[in-house]
């Protein structure tokens, strides 16, 4: 452990322990407005991480990917969804099932067993260094655990894009040279999924008047 | 010119550290005036304000003990044999330099601020006890941060010597960007930031004994008494600073031999790095809002987070 990596595996992993933080702060984001804004700065570092990537090691085809991630993720999914919801209230602090310092914690515990499962693989990559894709690994589990303790409809849905935020950063590392046309095909199954989750919000908020799915547990006859 | 010898440097480390401090915290409150558009106290002022208290009487609290004397002394004396420990002038260790670890300094620390709290509780006084209540209660709550910011200094350099994590950051310019090192500087100066009583977790020149946590300790105490705790807070305050910068963040400029001329450059680069540093600090405490009591844990928990983070990436390679 005492051996530095080289700068290029250093910074990699670190864009990669970024993208685990920012899920964590969607773990206690209050505002609409401000989870959206969390997973559009994630989709950014992802993106970014790509751009890197394809930088240092000369894989013109990541150039595509970033960019086209970063047109989709980072400007319209967000768009859509604030466009979508413009009419809700903005108010979503405390929709946690239990107080943010203990979400916190739990989402330690899974990080940890996500971050040491993956670790135990062995599966090394010729682009990213191996942390990085059990921090992908951590960023998966940690988004199950958003969306499971947040009552909210927009945290559960931004929890599943950001899910697929994770995914992205394991096929950096795994499948950097995964042709394009099935990264492609990735981002588009992206989109499909927030034109499903939008609509879903969006008549969820029409009848419920909330963004809280606390009431969905009520039998209706 | 001859250099000095090692124990000169040893004392002119602690020397540094005990007349710079209360200047470094008039820099940050001017710096924190001029962001609000104020013109602000002198930089000077702390020392003012210290050379007038030493000149007033102690006031007691009837039911006092002791230990309501002599907490202060111990608390300064404390924070004051920190310096000895970490690299706040010289590249290598003096000769007490070994003495302690960082675990030790952080026990130098810990003891100090419990000894600030006991006095606050010996006197009876309904907001000395609760400003001692509480900064037990939040310290526990930075506390683990500070150890795993520990347990990552210890992976990465196999000792627990600032000296060695300071030597290992200078080496290579991988050990700057590996996440390990930034999420546990990040962690650090979170920790550091609730440690001196700033925003977010509290006000620090409040007035306010609602808002108070470590402030509110010292509120019975009056004359020399409040004037070593002031010192000494200022003290701890760079002696932070110091460890973040000097370990973790810029360990550069510091002198490699006890030459009169190097000594005093180190002497002017730690000032600068503190006030850098202070800087930092004041802008955050202008542009963030006092956490509500009851969300401090969430400051707490995110520092923890960092902490553990560069525990993990750690393992599985090391980067």
């Amino acid at each position: 452990m005492g051996t530095a990596p080289g700068a290029f595996a250093g910074a990699a992993s670190t864009v990669a322990a970024l993208v685990l933080l920012i899920e964590f702060a969607m773990l206690r984001a209050p505002m609409l407005r401000s989870q959206i804004r969390l997973y559009a700065v994630q989709s950014f570092v992802v993106s970014a991480l790509a751009g890197i990537v394809a930088h240092d090691r000369r894989i013109g085809e990541l150039y595509v990917l970033a960019v086209l991630s970063f047109l989709l993720k980072v400007v319209a999914v967000p768009l859509v969804v604030s466009r979508l919801l413009r009419d809700a209230d903005t108010e979503i602090a405390g929709t946690g099932a239990f107080g943010v310092a203990s979400e916190f914690l739990i989402a330690i515990v899974v990080a940890a067993f996500g971050f040491f499962a993956v670790g135990t693989l062995h599966i090394s990559s010729a682009v990213l260094p191996r942390s990085a894709l059990a921090l992908a690994a951590a960023v998966v589990l940690v988004a199950f655990v958003l969306i499971i303790v947040r009552s909210d409809v927009i945290s559960q849905a931004v929890g599943f894009f950001s899910l697929e935020n994770g995914v992205s950063l394991a096929s950096l590392v795994v499948a950097a040279g995964l042709p394009l046309i099935l990264e492609v095909a990735f981002l588009f199954d992206l989109l499909v999924a927030v034109v499903v989750f939008g609509i879903l919000m969006r008549v969820h908020h029409g009848r419920s008047a909330t963004l809280s799915t606390a009431g969905l547990t009520r039998l209706r006859g | 010119m001859n250099p000095l010898p090692d124990p000169a440097v040893q004392v002119l480390q602690v020397a540094t550290v005990f007349v710079f401090a209360p200047g470094i915290s008039g820099v940050i409150a001017t710096v924190e005036a001029r962001v609000q558009g104020r013109r602000g106290p002198r930089v000077l002022q702390p020392y003012y304000d210290l050379g007038k208290l030493y000149r007033k009487e102690t006031l007691v609290p009837e039911n006092a003990s002791w230990v309501f004397l002599a907490a202060p002394l111990v608390a300064f004396v404390g924070y004051l044999s920190v310096p000895l420990l970490i690299p706040v002038l010289t590249t290598y260790g003096l000769p007490l330099g070994y003495q302690g670890d960082i675990l030790g300094g952080g026990f130098l620390l810990t003891l100090a601020g419990f000894v600030t709290a006991l006095a606050g509780a010996d006197t009876g006084a309904p907001y000395a006890q609760l400003g001692s209540s509480r900064a037990m209660t939040f310290g526990a709550l930075v506390e683990p941060t500070i150890l795993f910011v520990v347990f990552t200094v210890a992976a990465i350099t196999a000792t627990d010597l600032p000296y060695h994590e300071a030597a290992t950051v200078r080496s290579a310019a991988g050990q700057i960007v590996r996440p390990a090192h930034l999420l546990a500087a990040a962690a650090l100066f979170m920790a550091i930031l609730a440690d001196t009583g700033r925003i977010p977790v509290e006000t620090h020149a409040s007035t306010l004994e609602f808002g108070m946590i470590d402030e509110g300790r010292t509120l019975e105490h009056s004359g020399p008494a409040l004037a070593l705790f002031r010192h000494a807070s200022a003290i701890k305050q760079l002696v932070l600073y110091t460890i973040l910068a000097n370990v973790f963040l810029v360990p550069w400029g510091l002198s490699s031999s006890g030459r009169p001329a190097s000594v005093a450059l180190a002497i002017g680069t730690l000032l600068a790095k503190a006030i850098g540093i202070g800087c930092v600090v004041a802008v955050i405490d202008d542009s963030f809002a006092k956490l509500r009591l009851y969300k401090i844990t969430e400051f707490c928990a995110a520092a923890f987070v960092l902490s553990v983070l560069a525990v993990f990436t750690l393992f599985l390679g090391g980067s």
